[in-house]
């Protein structure tokens, strides 16, 4: 078993059965996975920001920054490697924000960047666990496309 | 005792700061000191020697400075305040503080995020950067090192009764434990000697507007922890439990559009600040 850790801003594919795909540290930002569960292969983003609006710069430079770039750039590498896209699973967690934060609203607006996205292909999340106050950390296991969101000590199965 | 009597009376038995490091903060604080002094303080320890002479030479293109005496001046007494706090107080940050639920090295990453933000944020609004900027943000957490570490509260039920009411997890500290964890960290830089505008950052850092004056390096230290907990790095169990200050924000005039350009460069910033600090921490260190 080998654990591939997933950075912020960065992204990691697999099509091995023995890994598992891991992202720390989700605060505001949002971790995204997709798998084919007939090619077994797999990916996990890990996006700090949902748009690169004024940054184009910054989205050549590393995608996976933002979720509109980074996602369909996940989803290419996927197909890369096999995968078939219609039968790509979604699911993601984090976008938390600050309590009673009013302004940035950073890790709601991650998650409706994800939503315009994700609708635009006519494509639904199987699953998701976002919002809140909490960190969060995130899991893709390579040999079932399991998603465990693990916060505060306890896990959980998206 | 009130439970914040025997909070600080654990805590004061058990922090030291390095005796060489209180030394020269002292010594920093002091109108008579010159520089001589310092660098006499310095070489006598090898490892700070070493340190030192390592951080100056890391943004240099040209000549290397061999000499600590070169090094101070080359570096100016703000640069060398951050250098003496950041070496003395690393190898504290790095240990697991259990009662946040902080793993080893998590305090120091969200602490480097932090005065990254700070500093970036200062030159997006076109501020300018006080010198004691990064250090203040570098050391706002510190008092999680004690109360997690050393006093081992526990965050479960904090963490309750912020969600139960709605409010901050230094508000629910403050109700639970008589005391919140910025207090706690400006009460124990108080004892190192740090010098007071750093303090009063630490002090007020989480809720900005209560500070008697004006200061905008305490905005940005506000500004820089709510992005960084944004941005998530090293967040423990109190996670995003928070209220960002709405009078700093419009005071700086800080937008949502601004807060994503900086938290940007910061992530891209990261890397070979945190393996710097992390190289400071480590075991070899003579601190």
């Amino acid at each position: 078993m080998s654990l591939l850790v997933v950075n912020i801003s960065d992204m990691k594919s697999s099509a091995c059965a023995a890994d598992i795909l891991v992202t720390y540290s989700l605060g505001s930002c949002l971790g995204v996975t997709a798998y084919d569960p007939v090619a077994r292969v797999g990916g996990l983003i890990h996006c700090l920001l949902p748009n690169a609006v004024g940054a184009r710069e910054k989205s050549r430079r590393n995608p996976f920054t933002f979720v509109n770039t980074g996602v369909a750039m996940m989803v290419r590498k996927l197909i890369d490697r096999g995968a078939e896209k219609h039968r790509l699973v979604f699911k993601a967690a984090g976008g938390a924000n600050m309590r009673n934060d009013t302004l940035f609203n950073t890790g709601a607006r991650n998650f409706q960047e994800l939503e315009r996205l994700l609708g635009r292909n006519r494509v639904k999340l199987a699953a998701h666990d976002v919002g809140g106050t909490k960190p969060r950390t995130v899991f893709l296991y390579m040999d079932s496309g399991r998603v465990v969101v693990r916060s505060r000590g306890e896990e959980s199965e998206l | 005792m009130t439970r914040k009597q025997e909070i600080l009376h654990r805590a004061e038995r058990i922090l030291l700061l390095p005796a060489c490091t209180q030394k020269a903060l002292q010594l920093l604080d002091s109108p008579e000191a010159d520089s001589e002094d310092l660098a006499r303080l310095i070489e006598f320890d090898p490892g700070l020697t070493a340190n030192l002479l390592k951080i100056v030479n890391a943004s240099r293109f040209d000549a290397p400075v061999c000499s600590v005496r070169d090094a101070v001046g080359a570096f100016g007494s703000g640069m060398i305040i951050q250098f003496f706090v950041s070496t003395g107080v690393v190898p504290f940050y790095v240990q697991k503080i259990e009662g946040y639920d902080l793993a080893p090295h998590m305090l120091m990453q969200s602490s480097v995020t932090a005065a990254l933000c700070a500093e970036e944020l200062g030159r997006a609004l076109g501020m300018g950067v006080p010198g004691h900027t990064y250090t203040s943000a570098l050391l706002a957490g510190v008092g999680k090192l004690i109360l997690g570490a050393y006093v081992k509260v526990e965050a479960r039920p904090i963490l309750d009764l912020a969600a139960r009411e709605g409010i901050g997890f230094d508000e629910a500290e403050d109700r639970i434990l008589g005391i919140n964890h910025a207090e706690v960290g400006a009460w124990l830089l108080e004892r190192w000697r740090v010098p007071g505008p750093i303090v009063r950052v630490v002090r007020h850092h989480l809720r900005p507007e209560l500070c008697p004056q004006v200061d905008p390096v305490l905005d940005l230290v506000h500004a820089g922890m709510v992005m960084s907990k944004m941005i998530g790095l090293g967040l423990g169990a109190d996670g995003l439990n928070y209220i960002p200050s709405r009078v700093v924000i419009d005071r700086l005039g800080l937008t949502p559009e601004v807060a994503d350009r900086v938290s940007a460069e910061v992530v891209e910033r990261l890397g070979p600040l945190n393996d710097l600090f992390l190289e400071c921490a480590d075991t070899n260190c003579l601190l």
